[in-house]
Formats: structure tokens, C-alpha cells, sequence
């Protein structure tokens, strides 16, 4: 063995005995990791082949590939496929840009900024469901919906908000804005604090306004934040569940079911496991490839 | 450096062992039944006397202990429990309060939690027994020769190729529920105290808009936010003459949604809404429970219902017990008919026959077996005394079993604790009783149709224009697609 091989034996070795506090380290993560994301993926991508009711194999039959032909048969697939970029597409409308500005707003305050970071993280706090019912008490259709109430005072007639056409998805999406709007502005915030402060006191000394100031030194700043969010916010509303649950149970006529209801009727309802396996499946694919985007993203925000 | 790589090593030690520690199962010795010997004896109906040295032989998990809020119901069972003690002391008794639902349900058998018994659903069999998660029982409802006193039809709904799986505790048969108050208000009742309620679906719209108008409540509580929707209106549309799926008897089915009988009945449903506007605020936000908090508080004066629900609307919301009425489904010009099912015992897949029997001999105690005993009428008595110190109403119930001195003795019984005047309740028990009028839910994916139906009653409450034809079609279309490409 020459002196050469020897070294590099001596260095591998080395390399290995540094590595194996790392690895031993990592271990228990990779087995809780293995245990509840990998070896359920790989088990529904299995059950998602087989047919029937309940999840023991043996009373289950292999089907290939058919499950996914019913999918797309199926008659609320394309109603909730569909539904599920309108969340999408109001979410960006309603739900992108309302704690951007919130930052925006929070980070130009002078007084109470603590309360106020509070106070807008607040319903981030509150278990889902028990906002979904909240808000289903505040749209309660007829005279006795706090809404409805507030209409009355007004001197209008009560309206239906939930069953209204047209209004089911914004409604939803207002609700889940209005829970999750205080975390992403602290995000945002922190983005802020990010930006040299030394631009802002160059711009206030040369007499620019807050608004010119957001638009020039703050926006620009934010971009590539933003696109992380915007990613993170797609992948987020994908998988919209409870609220339209609670809410609308779906309706009126599937105006507002979503995949992943389709998911829960399908193994919750039915027991057939093996059928929201198949859709569940079809969802991660989906957001496998806005997750390959949101890397690409990230990777961008990095190098930058 | 080296004492850095031990730390890091014992870190990471412990770090594994509290995560293999927290996978492993710690469910106590009582939670589950698997594990448990078999009885080389199964109890027998008549508990034998009580050895308090007999070794324990099984473990009773009773999945139909109630709610700590539901305290009369509690007091009732305590009293169960203390008997079932003392006469099975081979059996250890586990308070086990389940609510069946199906979200909950295929994990508990998965973990082996399924109580001992608990009760579900008339439309659940299949699916119960498919997923393994309801044992066969036949062998020992035969030896105790309670096989043959289940109601023959309630028996085949819970059995699959000849094996009984479930045994009933009631039955019901739609009705239509009433708030006399309402009534009262509109000048709708005779000068005997009972109410001029519609005997047909136009009398129903027309008595409707006279409670509007007069009372400024609704006429008619509709439910539309779930599968209950469906399953109210396919009694609807047997009365306009429809008949929703036809077994074609070769294991496949054939759709009927858009026949002219089921869209006449859905345009009389959207005429109820846009012509005589005698409906609640938004009947997509009803469900089976709403509709019975909208009787009871005096928001709809009729609901359809059932006539082992009649506690809600009174006990649980409010409504004097003089002050409600069951009447007959409203007839339509295809007939009048109910919509009959119940509510089944099951049994966990990994009760052992020791601890079924157990389970059996609770049931006597509760005077839901057909076995008449001092027990068993106790039992009874005590659940009808229960409904009196509630406010709920004591009316008798639909036999599910054929013993006719049980029948004869449950009847003699509720007569005994009667509180309401029977003649609020005369004609639905005699249209319930009359030979045809029952009938159970249609056959196919049942969930799937009603599921379709509430789509289309959602369209047509939401949308004044709504084409019902081309929607009741859509709705066969879909139907007939799930039929012809079952998933599971």
C-alpha cells in the first residue's frame, strides 16, 4: 500500500468518524420522518391500486391503475378540481396582498407596535375549526346572522351570504384571510426590518411620502419574499378543507367543494380509503410540481 | 473533542429512544379486547349467581354508556351497571362513551378499540361488515333464539350472506312533526284540540303560507346543507308517484331520478320556495339537527321527523310536550308513503362470545332484548320514566322484535307513563301501520343519490330560474355513473 492509498484510507475514515455524530444526530428525525411522511406517501401510493372498503390489505383487491380512471369520472372531480384554483385565484385577490399592506402599515407605525403585532396575530391563535363556526354564526342566514343584523340596522333586507351565487368561495376565502392575514404580515414585517433603514431615511429627508416610500424602498425590497409566500400560499389554500366543510358543507350544488372534501367524503364517509388515496395522490403530485417551483424560487431568492 | 462526540452520541441515543418509546403502544389493558382469552362458557340469558371468587373471563366495553351531560340517561345506567356487577362477576364492566361516526370509526378498528357493542346506523351494515369492523353474532343470537324474534326485514338489513351481524334497538318510520303554538297562531286547529295538519303536499303549501302569513314563522322547515336533504325528499318524491332506482336484480341498478314523477315532486320542492316562499331562511344551512332546533324554538311550524326523535324538539328544545304533534307524511298524488329505518347494535369484531353475551344480557337490563323479564320491564319502565322527567314525549315505539308479549307488555307500559294526548299521534301510528305504507330507503349507493338530490335542491332554493328537468337530469346522469362504476 503506498503512502498515497494510506492517506486516503486515514482520510476517509476520518470523514466518517466526523460525520457519524452528525448522522447519529439526524437519525431520530429520519426515522420520525420515515414513519410519518415517507412510509404513508409510499402506502397510499400502493392503496391507491387497490379497491374496496377499509385499509386491511387482504380484504382489499388489486386494481392497477382503474382508480384513477374513476377519479376522473367521478362527477364532483371536476367541480372540485376546478373550485380548488377559484380558492386559489381569490386567495391571491383577497388574501396576498392584505398582509403585505398590514406589514406595510405596522412597520410605518410609530406607537404601540408590540399591541399591534399582537393583536393582528391573534386569530392566528384560534383553533380552525372553532373559527369556521365563528364566522359561520356571523353569516348566519336570516334576521337572527350578526351580519344580518348589522343589514337590519342599516334598514336591508337579511341576505343569504353563504348560499348567495358567487359569493361562497370570496366568503371563505375572507374567513381564511382574516385567520391566517397576521402571521404572514409578521413574515413580512421581518422582511422589512430586512431592508437597509438607511434607504428609508434617505428618501423621508428627501421628502418622500409613506406611500412613495412603500412603492420605491419597500416593495422592491419584499419581491423576493413575496414570491416565496406566493408559492407557500398556493400550496397552503391546495389543501382547503375545514372551512368550506363547516361552512357550506360543500355547496350550494358543489360551489365550494374542494379536493380535499372530496378526500374526506371518499375515506371518511364512505370508508373507501383506497379511492381518497387515488385523489390524494393526484393532489401531491400537483403540488409536487408548484413545490419544484417554489425550490426554483427559493434557490433564485438565495443566489440573489 | 472527543467528550463532545459522547454528548453529541448520548443526545442522539436518547433523542432515538424517546421517539421508539412514543411509538410504542400503551393502550391500557381494558381499552382493548383482543388480547383477552375466549370464554370456554358464553353467559347465558339467565345470568347465573354471583361468584365474587370467579376468575375475570372478559372485559364488557359498553360503547352505549352516555354522555356525562346526558344525566338522566347517566342515572339510569348507573343503576345498569350496578346490576350487571353483581350478576356478572366474570365480566369486568368499562364505561366507554361512543358516538358512532364515520370519520372515527375504520381507525378504532384499525388500533383494535371498537367498543364491546355501540350503536350506528340502519344505512351502515355494509360497510361495517366490510371493513371488518362488526363481528358475526348468529351462533349466539341462536342459542339464546334471538334470531327469530328480530323483525324480518330489520334482520336482513343487517345481515350478509346469512350471517346476522346487528341487532335492532329502535325503528322509525317518517313522520310529520308539528308546533301546535304555530298552529294555534294561524287558527289551524280543531275545537278538540288537535290540529287541521295537511294530509297532502298542496294542503301542506297552502297551510304553510296561512302559518307565514299569520305568525310571520316558517311554514315548512327544508333541509339542504347535507345528505339528509336527499334522504327527506325521496319520501317527497314517493308521493308524487317516483320511484327513484330500480334493482334490476343482477347486482346492478338502474336511475330514475328524471322521471316525470321526481321532477314534478323537485318543482313542487322549488315552488315551495319561490312561489309561496314558506320555507326557512336559508334552507342550505339546515340539517337533521337545525331542523329540529327550528320546531322546537317556534321558527317553522312542520318538519319531517321521526318518531324516535321526538325529544328533540320538545326535552332539547324547549317546546311544551302538549304543544307537539306527529302527524302522516303529507300524500301526494302517487300515494303516501314513510321512510322506515332504525338504529342497530353492534358488536366490536374482537369481542369474544363471553363478552357479546355480556353485552346482551346489558341489553335485557335496558329492556331493548326480547326477553321479558322483572329486568327487562324494570328497564323499561325506567327509560319511560326518563322521557317523562324530561318533557319528552312517551309514545310507543316501532317493535323490532316479533315477541308479541313483549309488544303487549312495552305497549301496556307506555300507556302506564303516558304524558301527551294520543290523538296528536292516532293517525301517523295508523298510517305507519296501514299494509304499504312503509318502505325503507331506495337500494344502490344510497349516500351518492341522496348526495346528488341535495345538489339539485340546492340549485333550485338558490336559483329562481333553475331548470329542474335539465338538473334532475344531470343528477340521473351522475347517479348512473357511480352505479355503473362502483369504487369500492
Amino acid at each position: 500500500m503506498t503512502a498515497g492509498a494510506r492517506g486516503g484510507n486515514l482520510q476517509k475514515k476520518n470523514r466518517i468518524q466526523k460525520n457519524i455524530s452528525a448522522w447519529a444526530i439526524m437519525l431520530p428525525t429520519l426515522v420520525l420522518f420515515a414513519f410519518f411522511i415517507w412510509e404513508p406517501i409510499l402506502e397510499s401510493i400502493r392503496l391507491s391500486t387497490y379497491r374496496g372498503i377499509g385499509v386491511d390489505f387482504s380484504r382489499l383487491r388489486f386494481v392497477g391503475l382503474d382508480n384513477y380512471r374513476l377519479m376522473f369520472i367521478d362527477p364532483n372531480f371536476k367541480a372540485a378540481l376546478s373550485n380548488t384554483f377559484i380558492y386559489i385565484l381569490w386567495s391571491l385577490i383577497i388574501g396576498f396582498f392584505v398582509p403585505l399592506i398590514m406589514a406595510a402599515l405596522i412597520s410605518e407605525t410609530a406607537h404601540l407596535k408590540s399591541a399591534i403585532r399582537v393583536a393582528i396575530y391573534f386569530p392566528n391563535i384560534m383553533p380552525g375549526l372553532a373559527t369556521a363556526i365563528i364566522w359561520t354564526f356571523l353569516f348566519r342566514p336570516g334576521p337572527t346572522g350578526v351580519l344580518n343584523i348589522i343589514l337590519g340596522w342599516l334598514g336591508l333586507a337579511p341576505f343569504n351570504w353563504l348560499s348567495a351565487r358567487g359569493w361562497t368561495i370570496p366568503l371563505i376565502i375572507t374567513t381564511m384571510t382574516w385567520k391566517s392575514a397576521g402571521s404572514t404580515a409578521l413574515i413580512y414585517m421581518a422582511g422589512i426590518a430586512g431592508i437597509n433603514p438607511e434607504l428609508y431615511e434617505a428618501a423621508t429627508i428627501d421628502g418622500a411620502k409613506p406611500m412613495r416610500r412603500f412603492w420605491h424602498i419597500t416593495l422592491p425590497g419584499l419581491l423576493s419574499l413575496g414570491k416565496t409566500m406566493l408559492i407557500l400560499q398556493i400550496i397552503s389554500v391546495f389543501q382547503v378543507l375545514y372551512e368550506p366543510m363547516m361552512m357550506t358543507n360543500g355547496g350550494p350544488n358543489n360551489k365550494s367543494i374542494s379536493m380535499m372534501m372530496l378526500v374526506y367524503q371518499y375515506a371518511f364517509r364512505d370508508f373507501n380509503y383506497a379511492m381518497g388515496t387515488t385523489i390524494s395522490v393526484f393532489i401531491c403530485l400537483i403540488l409536487a410540481v408548484l413545490t419544484i417551483i417554489y425550490f426554483a424560487l427559493t434557490r433564485k431568492v438565495s443566489n440573489e | 473533542m472527543k467528550k463532545m462526540k459522547a454528548l453529541c452520541l448520548i443526545l442522539a441515543l436518547t433523542m432515538l429512544v424517546f421517539t421508539v418509546s412514543s411509538c410504542t403502544s400503551t393502550a391500557p389493558a381494558s381499552a382493548g379486547s383482543a388480547d383477552t382469552p375466549p370464554a370456554e362458557t358464553p353467559v347465558s340469558a339467565a345470568p347465573p349467581e354471583s361468584e365474587p371468587e370467579e376468575q375475570v373471563t372478559g372485559t364488557f366495553i359498553c360503547g352505549i354508556w352516555p354522555a356525562d351531560t346526558d344525566y338522566v340517561a347517566l342515572q339510569q345506567h348507573l343503576v345498569y351497571e350496578a346490576i350487571f356487577n353483581a350478576e356478572h362477576s366474570n365480566i369486568e364492566f368499562v364505561r366507554f362513551y361512543y358516538k358512532y361516526a364515520t370519520d372515527n370509526f375504520l381507525p378504532m378498528v384499525q388500533a383494535g378499540t371498537v367498543p364491546t357493542i355501540f350503536e350506528s346506523w340502519f344505512t351502515e351494515p355494509a360497510k361495517l361488515i366490510e371493513s371488518g369492523g362488526a363481528r358475526d353474532i348468529t351462533d349466539i343470537l341462536n342459542e339464546r333464539g334471538w334470531a327469530e324474534a328480530i323483525n324480518p326485514s330489520i334482520k336482513e338489513l343487517l345481515s350478509k350472506d346469512g350471517k346476522i351481524y346487528g341487532i335492532p334497538r329502535d325503528a322509525y318510520a317518517l313522520g310529520l312533526g308539528l308546533n301546535l303554538e304555530l298552529f294555534e297562531q294561524a287558527g289551524l286547529m280543531n275545537a278538540d284540540g288537535t290540529p287541521q295538519y295537511p294530509k297532502t303536499w298542496e294542503e301542506l303549501a297552502a297551510a304553510a303560507k296561512k302559518i307565514k302569513d299569520e305568525t310571520g314563522a316558517a311554514g315548512l322547515c327544508l333541509l339542504a346543507k347535507d345528505n339528509a336533504g336527499g334522504w327527506h325528499w325521496s319520501n317527497i318524491a314517493w308521493a308524487f308517484g317516483a320511484n327513484l332506482v330500480t334493482d334490476n336484480g343482477d347486482g346492478t341498478f338502474t336511475s330514475n331520478l328524471d322521471s316525470a314523477e321526481a321532477v314534478a315532486a323537485m318543482e313542487y320542492t322549488k315552488s315551495l320556495k319561490w312561489e309561496y316562499d314558506v320555507l326557512t331562511a336559508d334552507p342550505l344551512s339546515e340539517d337533521w339537527g337545525t331542523g329540529f332546533t327550528q320546531l322546537g324554538t317556534g321558527a317553522a311550524a312542520m318538519y319531517i321527523m321521526a318518531n324516535d326523535a321526538t325529544e328533540q324538539p320538545t326535552a332539547n328544545n324547549g317546546l311544551a310536550v302538549d304543544k307537539f304533534a306527529l302527524v302522516p307524511v303529507p300524500a301526494g298524488p302517487g300515494g303516501q308513503y314513510s321512510l322506515s329505518g332504525g338504529t342497530p347494535y353492534f358488536f366490536g369484531a374482537n369481542a369474544s362470545d363471553a363478552e357479546v353475551n355480556a353485552a346482551l344480557d346489558y341489553l335485557i337490563l335496558m329492556g331493548k332484548a326480547p326477553v321479558l323479564n322483572d329486568l327487562s320491564i324494570a328497564g323499561m319502565k325506567a327509560g319511560n320514566a326518563t322521557k317523562v322527567s324530561m318533557g319528552a314525549p312517551v309514545i310507543q315505539r316501532f317493535p323490532c322484535w316479533t315477541l308479541q308479549e313483549l309488544i303487549d307488555k312495552e305497549n301496556e307500559i307506555t300507556a302506564e307513563f303516558s304524558n301527551v294526548n294520543e290523538a296528536l299521534y292516532a293517525d301517523y301510528f295508523k298510517a305507519v301501520t296501514t299494509e304499504g305504507n312503509l318502505r325503507l330507503e331506495e337500494s344502490g349507493q344510497t349516500q351518492n343519490m341522496y348526495a346528488e338530490l341535495t345538489k339539485v335542491l340546492q340549485e333550485v332554493l338558490t336559483n329562481s330560474d333553475a331548470d329542474v328537468a335539465a338538473l334532475m337530469k344531470t343528477a340521473d346522469e351522475n347517479y348512473q355513473s357511480m352505479l355503473d362504476n362502483p369504487t369500492a
